[in-house]
């Protein structure tokens, strides 16, 4: 269901969404966002590629890395959790690095890490369902 | 020491199973050795536990939840680890013969050792607790035993009754030590018995502990009307029969209320309640052991009545009873146990266990012959056998009973006992003539194909002798085997003179008269069996799988009730549940607490935004078409999503408008797989259920929405996430810290979730596209036995 208004809406849309969510991911800690929010920026993004170029294009673009995905960042996410135990003996307890890029001071933490995991999870998961949705009838009896 | 014993046996489970046992001709004797040691050791502590010093252990476990694996061996748990790991030598030898290159042997060992491990440390274990998980551990190794031939249907069956009926009970006795826990103040074995009894059996919640308890030891010793699951138990391989089902695991019942006779005993409802189904049990299991024609069957309904005599026996708070339960304990692993096994042998040989199949074994088959009648004659209480001297006990309980004025129990107790008594020796010698000494079978005689080694028979023929021997020695070991547990028992030291022969007593003319009438019974045996055959089936085996039955019906019916109709009344419950809480709530008081500013003005938003969600829903309700509902319910969205912009919430905002997006695209894509037929038109009075329906939902959310605005009912604890939220967690944005700092556990569980469900999601998109998968034609069987 390609349609020329959308594509050409997209090329500009796709990008500006996809900036969006990592900005969202990055400064979510301090201001509003988060890796939930993210990821469904993100799926947002694919559902645009999706209506104006056709499932087919973003299951070619992405489709084998969907589930991939999912299960990293369910990693990454149990191991920001388990770097507690490495540091504190304590499950889930917060560390904190701090880089210095000249005067801006950039504090990176194991939950930074773990909201990556839930936004790879919660991106995936929610583009995969978009895409098996958006099978049009015909191809997904065959 | 004790923990190291355990570990042994268990590591031995997993050992032998790698080993491969079957392509050894003599396994038998190597898997003996871990339980030789044991019984060794146990052997060496004998003198030193006689004396009154108990061996302590303690390992601790968790020491936040106060949990210790607490062993202790005194005169009780040294007397049954005797049992279990004397038993479990010859077993292991005899085991190896039985399977004879058989691959599942490696299998049955796994699980046998792994049972004497459990069952050892119920025995050992100084704490309810840890006694509760070896007990379910002998629960599951014995299911587990039960199935062993996984392609035999009555076995699985058997196997499942075994383990709902115990581990049902197991549940109930958990409960009980709870209470039992609460009331001593300790989980300890040791300390709650070291307490005065009177703080268990004055205690206002005694009866229902008890009660608990109790049905934890009935279902785990087969008792009436729980005595259904042992003899389908004897689906398992023969030497698990011996082994669990007769000699150690239906005792862990019988020892649990041993191990509590001191604390409990005294009130009357403990007495009582033993007595009654200890009795019962006895007689009923005798006189059915009679119907049966099958070996294992006859010894099952024996090894039902003998623990009914045990349990029977703890009923009384007498020294000379507890004498007769621990020499009675005993007695029946020695005898019982080499009967199964004989029958296994006989099974093994002739491929039948039908006594009317077979005849003259005695005389084909000579050591096993011997070791079968010596054990006959100790079931039977003959003298000069083992089970005699516990049947004098037994009856001089009565008698006792009888002259210190309790005259009716003591009655009642010794025709009941003469019964059982008579029906024991109608049994044995059923099974000693049929089976071995009669020259010609019933019906079309098996022959013997398979011929036993010696070195079969010799563990049967050992633990024969053993028994045999026992009332010759009396004197030498009634000091350090007897006296111990007997103690252990009353709670007071104990000074033993046990004799087989006392001289032309009451006690000996009743036993004469018992077996008089046992071989009255034997000759009559012929019109007794069709006397049965013909009259009422008095089985639970019915009953447990009528009320199994009648389980699975009841969820059916409520599966269809409640989730089988249309998708609109399966919602309505669920939500017409919540609202009759809410209105039930409201109803009561709630309403004069909530604290409800009533003059306040709303501001414009207030007014306007909810107008437009209530016309978008009108909408959506007279949609004719799905996209115009879809775009309606997006609405309704947005609404909710201003509302958050206007009391200031971003980050709610912001999901809530991705969420809308995704959700408005999700379910067009969705309906646009559904055929689009128009809505069909709804009759008038459903039109007015669902009205109603919804009316209730809207009070229910009106009630949570008033009730959460008013005065919270418990501390808040967005303070603390406010005040720690930068300092703690380095965070401005409180919603976001919450979830993956303060609440970063729930969050990894809910992203869990949600890469299961878009597994499950996926297989299930995926599977129209699916073929069924055929099942493999050369499929064989996972287990061959």
């Amino acid at each position: 269901m390609p349609e020329i208004y959308l594509s050409l809406l997209d090329r500009i849309l796709t990008p500006v969404l996809l900036m969006l969510a990592v900005v969202f991911l990055l400064a979510g800690h301090n201001a509003p966002g988060g890796g939930f929010i993210a990821g469904l920026v993100v799926a947002t993004a694919f559902l645009m590629q999706i209506l104006a170029r056709g499932d087919q294009f973003v299951r070619r673009l992405i489709g084998t890395y969907l589930q991939p995905a999912m299960g990293v960042g369910l990693l990454i996410a149990v191991f920001s959790a388990l770097l507690g135990i490495g540091h504190y003996g304590v499950f889930f307890q917060g560390i904190w690095w701090k880089i210095s890029l000249g005067d801006f001071v950039l504090e990176l933490g194991s939950p930074t890490t773990f909201d990556i995991g839930v936004f790879m999870v919660v991106s995936a998961f929610v583009t995969s369902y978009l895409l098996e949705l958006s099978r049009p009838a015909e191809r997904a009896n065959k | 020491m004790l923990i190291q014993l355990l570990a042994l046996l268990a590591v031995t489970a997993p050992a032998l199973w790698l080993l491969k046992p079957h392509r050894w001709r003599h396994a038998g004797w190597l898997a003996a050795i871990a339980p030789a040691v044991v019984t060794g050791w146990l052997l060496s502590q004998l003198g030193a536990v006689s004396q009154g010093n108990a061996v302590s252990e303690q390992h601790i476990w968790s020491q936040a939840l106060g949990l210790a694996l607490d062993l202790r061996l005194d005169g009780l748990s040294l007397f049954f680890g005797l049992i279990i790991a004397g038993m479990g030598t010859a077993i292991a030898v005899y085991a190896g013969y039985y399977f004879e290159r058989s691959s599942s042997l490696g299998y049955f060992y796994g699980l046998l050792f792994l049972f004497m491990t459990s069952m050892l440390g119920l025995v050992w274990a100084d704490n309810l607790l840890a006694l509760f998980v070896f007990w379910e551990g002998t629960s599951i190794t014995s299911y587990l035993l039960i199935s062993f031939k996984l392609s035999d249907n009555n076995a699985l069956e058997g196997a499942r009754r075994a383990l709902v009926v115990t581990g049902l009970g197991a549940l109930a006795m958990l409960g009980g030590f709870v209470l039992l826990g609460q009331m001593a103040g300790t989980y300890s074995i040791s300390g709650l018995l070291a307490l005065p009894a009177s703080t268990f059996t004055s205690h206002a919640l005694f009866a229902p502990m008890l009660g608990l308890v109790l049905l934890g030891a009935f279902t785990k010793s087969a008792q009436f009307p729980f005595h259904f699951w042992l003899p389908g138990a004897m689906a398992a391989p023969t030497p698990a029969s011996a082994y669990l089902h007769s000699a150690t695991m239906v005792k862990a019942g019988v020892y649990l209320l041993a191990r509590l006779h001191p604390a409990l005993a005294e009130n009357p409802l403990w007495f009582w309640a033993l007595f009654v189904v200890g009795g019962l049990t006895m007689l009923t299991g005798a006189l059915i052991a009679l119907r049966h024609y099958d070996l294992k069957a006859i010894l099952a309904y024996a090894t039902v009545s003998q623990l009914g005599v045990l349990v029977m026996l703890l009923a009384f708070d007498s020294k000379l009873a507890a004498v007769a339960a621990v020499v009675g304990t005993l007695a029946h692993a020695l005898y019982k146990g080499p009967l199964f096994m004989v029958a296994g042998i006989v099974d093994h040989a002739t491929g039948t266990r039908d006594i009317r199949k077979l005849a003259g074994l005695a005389r084909k088959l000579p050591l096993l012959g011997a070791a079968a009648i010596l054990a006959a004659i100790s079931m039977a209480g003959l003298i000069p056998a083992f089970g005699f001297l516990a049947k004098e006990l037994l009856l001089e309980n009565f008698f006792a009973l009888i002259e210190s004025g309790l005259s009716q129990i003591g009655w009642a107790g010794l025709a009941a006992t003469v019964a059982a008594g008579a029906l024991a020796v109608a049994y044995s010698l059923t099974i000693v003539w049929e089976a071995f000494l009669r020259r010609k079978a019933e019906l079309k005689p098996a022959k013997i194909e398979h011929p036993p080694s010696t070195l079969f028979v010799l563990p049967v023929l050992a633990l024969t002798l053993v028994g045999a021997a026992i009332p010759f020695f009396l004197t030498s070991i009634e000091g350090t085997l007897f006296a111990a547990p007997v103690a252990s028992i009353t709670a007071a030291p104990a000074e033993l003179h046990l004799a087989l022969w006392h001289g032309w007593t009451p006690i000996f003319l009743t036993s004469l008269l018992a077996i008089a009438l046992g071989g009255l019974i034997f000759t009559l045996r012929g019109k007794l069996h069709k006397l049965f055959a013909s009259g009422p089936q008095l089985s639970g085996t019915g009953v447990f799988d009528g009320v199994v039955e009648g389980a699975y019906r009841l969820a059916g019916w409520s599966t269809r009730t409640l989730q089988g109709s249309s998708f609109p009344t399966q919602i309505s419950i669920p939500l017409l549940a919540a609202a009759g809480v809410v209105i039930y709530a409201f109803s009561i008081n709630l309403v004069a607490d909530l604290r409800v500013d009533w003059n306040a003005l709303p501001t414009f938003y207030e007014v306007v935004l909810p107008l437009l969600a209530v016309l978008a829903t009108l909408v959506i309700a007279r949609a004719q078409s799905r996209l115009s509902a879809i775009i309606s319910l997006g609405l309704v969205g947005v609404v909710v999503l201003l509302i958050y912009v206007f009391f200031s919430a971003p980050d709610l905002a912001l999901t809530q408008f991705l969420v809308e997006v995704l959700t408005l695209v999700l379910l067009v894509l969705v309906f646009y797989r559904i055929p689009n037929h128009a809505y069909p038109k709804q009759p008038k009075h459903r039109s007015l259920k669902y009205l109603l329906i919804s009316a209730a939902v809207a009070v229910w959310g009106f009630g949570m929405a008033l009730v959460a605005a008013g005065e919270p009912l418990f501390p808040l604890i967005s303070d603390f996430f406010l005040l720690n939220s930068v300092d703690a967690a380095h965070g401005g944005n409180v919603v976001n810290v919450i979830l993956v700092d303060f609440r970063g556990f729930d969050t990894l569980g809910e992203i869990s979730v949600m890469v299961v469900a878009a597994l499950g999601g996926y297989a299930l998109l995926r599977a129209s596209r699916m073929r069924p998968i055929e099942p493999e034609e050369d499929f064989e069987e996972p287990y061959d036995a």
